[in-house]
């Protein structure tokens, strides 16, 4: 598995940078799909919403994420195209 | 009066729709999709309602979503009953929010409401009725609480009309006014269309002119965002805000679904949880009943001297001498003067036949019983969560494990397991790829051949057999994920929903439906090709019958059609034309332990033929390893009984897609195993 960066509170990075136990705030998505792009702002991936990884699956991947007092589970891929700024 | 019930996935829509609906349900599909369709009457009223697909929006993306709307558009419903999950408000009012665009009214049935206290939740039941403009019922779909308030409320027609409230800052609300003054009188759902043009939905792009244009590419540079981010934006703006005065929140401690997942979630102890609950799940469906019952039911309908019971691997066996009811009918038509074809049709063409599949039901039922309650407790969905890594480089899902495991056990309760699987694609690869996991059926193919061929390493031979299955299926899997299905990007968005007990009710509705269902075309379908096999097989060209003893099997239009396919097995046999062995493989259809007994009985002897009897037989006595091997291969990959090609049909929704299906498994099996037989006849 390909080493990841360890964000500090204040950093800016992917979603999918993000490890267990932290809040991001999201910044911005860059995604070519239209479709996967659309759907999560459906499920409530907006712009300064606040997201914590709250429980990874056993082989690493997908990541289960709580935002807006719910839990979504997210493919490793599909969290790189959101940008965020760590909060806690 | 005319209702809709639409809500998120996991919202607890089912169950309230049978709430709702009681008995009075009828089950189909959407037109042209592969989504069921339940339509029903609210009890104790005139009131027809239809439960529309799971959906969290009405984006133009998913065929779900597509369906609603157009259900919306074209059907107008008169109201539209919205369940919305109270735990996670701010994601469902996301839906309720699009609803109240429509022109159509909305009752909002908040589930639930026992929930909330453990949520550490408190909601202003009033306030968000008077925030959001519509009526608000507070229900427990799986308590059954409130439904008789929600069915008064919409049966004496007195909850909230829709007033389209605005909720929108200014500037969007004055494009979307913009856009509804310059639409035609006759353009419906003008609201709902305006913010679609916002969006840039390309199914709205006809209503579009250069003015309008103009004024959302404004509305975009002013917000810095792109019309379909804004709207959603917007959208959850406005839903925080109406939280904010309706709902209380307070801290509660870890909840009881994260306890439980810090277990079954765990890195190192996830998958060993998961192999036994699936062990769990193939004993009891596959083996301990399958053992306990298939003799019962083959007695009831073939007839036994002696019952044998097994459990695990201890068995009982008891002198019953039951008639059966095949041998019972024949009797009663034979007494009556029939004839012995007569005979033959009833017990062996449409009782055998039907039997054969029947002897799956109570596997099936309990199979889903499991499967229901692994899906309602919430553990199916840690199962596509934690095994999707695994399985999504294959083209397949993470659940995809589950019809795999049990297909070992029968194809049936396998392929039907794959509607546990969301995405279209991955179901479809799933459904087509089962059946090449050996099924119990296929073992006394694979028992006779390898132990007559290959003697004491036979148990290495079957073993391969299975290794064989694994590898065809991802590397299968794997091609036709990029050459069929390329494009499609697949994505794991989903939910994991809170853990919950199991309602006895909702399972034992769900069982009743499916195994209903599957029954209803072991009567239609199934027996109808297994009466034509057996019409093949037991008549000669010149319509004598086949009795076995003046005429034999080898007179039968079922040998010449044989033969006519002989060349089909040419190959792997080592370059064999055997009628024989294409009867055998064509029997095969109507159940795979057909194939033994089939062979068994062209060669002259009874079922319970040994080995060395029968490959001492002239007809058969050209197989050598190799082409033992190759039909063994050809019999596992090819199509399967006439009771897994049904469910492939149920499952797949249509027939182009099941005779396709079918086309790919024989092509998969005939290469196989040619390959196999040909290097044994060049070796040779």
């Amino acid at each position: 598995m390909e080493k990841r960066k360890h964000l500090q509170v204040g950093e800016e990075g992917h979603l999918s940078d993000l490890r267990r136990g932290q809040k991001g705030i999201i910044l911005n998505f860059h995604n070519d799909n239209a479709a996967l792009r659309r759907r999560l702002l459906d499920m409530g991936i907006t712009k300064d919403v606040v997201v914590e990884i709250k429980k990874i699956a056993p082989l690493g991947d997908p990541i289960d994420i709580k935002l807006r007092g719910y839990e979504l589970c997210l493919r490793r891929l599909d969290m790189k195209g959101i940008d965020i700024k760590v909060v806690e | 009066m005319k209702c809709a019930l639409v809500g998120n996935q996991n919202s607890g829509k089912t169950t309230l729709f049978n709430a709702l609906t009681g008995s009075n349900q009828k089950v189909g599909n959407w037109p042209g999709v592969t989504i069921e369709k339940k339509e029903g009457v609210i009890k104790g009223t005139k009131i027809s309602i239809v439960d529309l697909p799971g959906i969290y929006s009405f984006s133009p993306y998913t065929t779900e979503e597509e369906v609603s709307r157009k259900f919306c558009f074209e059907e107008k419903p008169d109201l539209v009953i919205n369940i919305i999950d109270a735990t996670s408000i701010e994601r469902s009012l996301y839906l309720t929010t699009q609803l109240l665009e429509m022109d159509v009214d909305v009752v909002v049935a908040l589930n639930m409401e026992d929930m909330l206290d453990k949520a550490g939740l408190k909601i202003d039941i009033e306030k968000l009725s008077s925030e959001l403009g519509c009526s608000i019922v507070s229900i427990s779909a799986k308590k059954n609480a409130g439904i008789d308030k929600l069915i008064d409320l919409i049966s004496s027609n007195k909850y909230i009309r829709n007033n389209h409230k605005m909720i929108y800052p200014q500037e969007i609300e004055e494009v979307i006014k913009d856009c509804i003054n310059h639409f035609l009188p006759e353009q419906n759902f003008k609201r709902f269309s305006a913010v679609k043009l916002i969006e840039h939905d390309k199914e709205y792009s006809v209503l579009l002119n250069n003015h309008l244009e103009e004024n959302i590419k404004k509305l975009e540079k002013k917000f810095g965002m792109d019309g379909e981010q804004l709207i959603a934006d917007q959208r959850y703006k406005y839903i925080l805000k109406v939280k904010d005065k309706c709902v209380k929140s307070f801290p509660r401690p870890e909840s009881i679904t994260d306890k439980l997942d810090r277990i079954f979630l765990n890195k190192y102890l996830a998958i060993p949880i998961f192999i036994c609950v699936m062990a769990i799940v193939y004993m009891l469906s596959v083996g301990v009943i399958g053992g306990l019952t298939v003799n019962i039911i083959d007695m009831l309908f073939n007839g036994a001297e002696t019952l044998e019971i097994s459990l695990f691997s201890a068995s009982w066996a008891w002198e019953v001498n039951f008639l059966g009811l095949g041998p019972w009918l024949g009797g009663l038509i034979e007494s009556s003067g029939g004839s012995v074809w007569a005979v033959s049709l009833v017990k062996d063409g449409i009782v055998g036949g039907v039997g054969a599949v029947c002897n799956f039901i109570p596997q099936i039922m309990i199979l889903f019983t499991l499967l229901s309650i692994l899906e309602t407790t919430g553990y199916m969905s840690r199962i596509s969560f934690f095994l999707d890594r695994v399985f999504h480089n294959f083209g397949l899902s993470g659940k995809s494990l589950v019809p795999f495991i049990l297909g070992s056990g029968c194809s049936v309760p396998g392929i039907m397991s794959c509607r546990t699987i969301e995405d279209p694609d991955e179901r479809h690869l799933s459904i087509i790829l089962t059946p090449f996991i050996p099924c119990n059926a296929k073992l006394p193919i694979i028992t006779l051949f390898a132990s007559y061929f290959f003697g004491g390493s036979s148990w290495a031979i079957s073993f391969s057999l299975y290794v064989f299955a694994i590898v065809i299926i991802l590397l299968f899997g794997y091609i036709l994920k990029k050459l069929i299905y390329k494009g499609h990007n697949s994505t794991f968005i989903s939910e994991l929903p809170s853990y919950q007990s199991p309602s006895i009710k909702y399972v034992a509705r769900d069982v009743h439906d499916k195994t209903f269902s599957f029954i209803k075309r072991a009567g239609t379908v199934i027996l109808l090709c297994s009466v034509v096999v057996w019409f093949l097989g037991s008549f000669t060209w010149t319509m004598t019958f086949v009795d076995g003893e003046k005429v034999l099997i080898a007179e039968s239009m079922l040998a010449s059609i044989g033969n006519a396919f002989a060349w089909i097995f040419y190959v792997m046999l080592g370059g064999n034309y055997s009628w024989a062995v294409s009867v055998s493989a064509i029997q095969g259809l109507v159940a795979k332990e057909q194939v033994i007994s089939s062979i068994a009985v062209i060669a002259g002897l009874g079922e319970g033929a040994s080995g060395a009897d029968i490959f001492a037989n002239p007809l058969f006595s050209f197989f050598t390893p190799w082409s033992a091997y190759a039909f063994m291969v050809f019999n596992l990959f090819s199509a399967p009984c006439f009771g897994a090609i049904s469910a492939m049909r149920k499952e797949l929704g249509s027939v182009k897609a099941t005779m396709k299906g079918i086309a790919f498994q024989l092509g998969v099996a005939w290469v196989l195993a040619s390959i196999i037989g040909g290097i044994g006849w060049l070796v040779a």
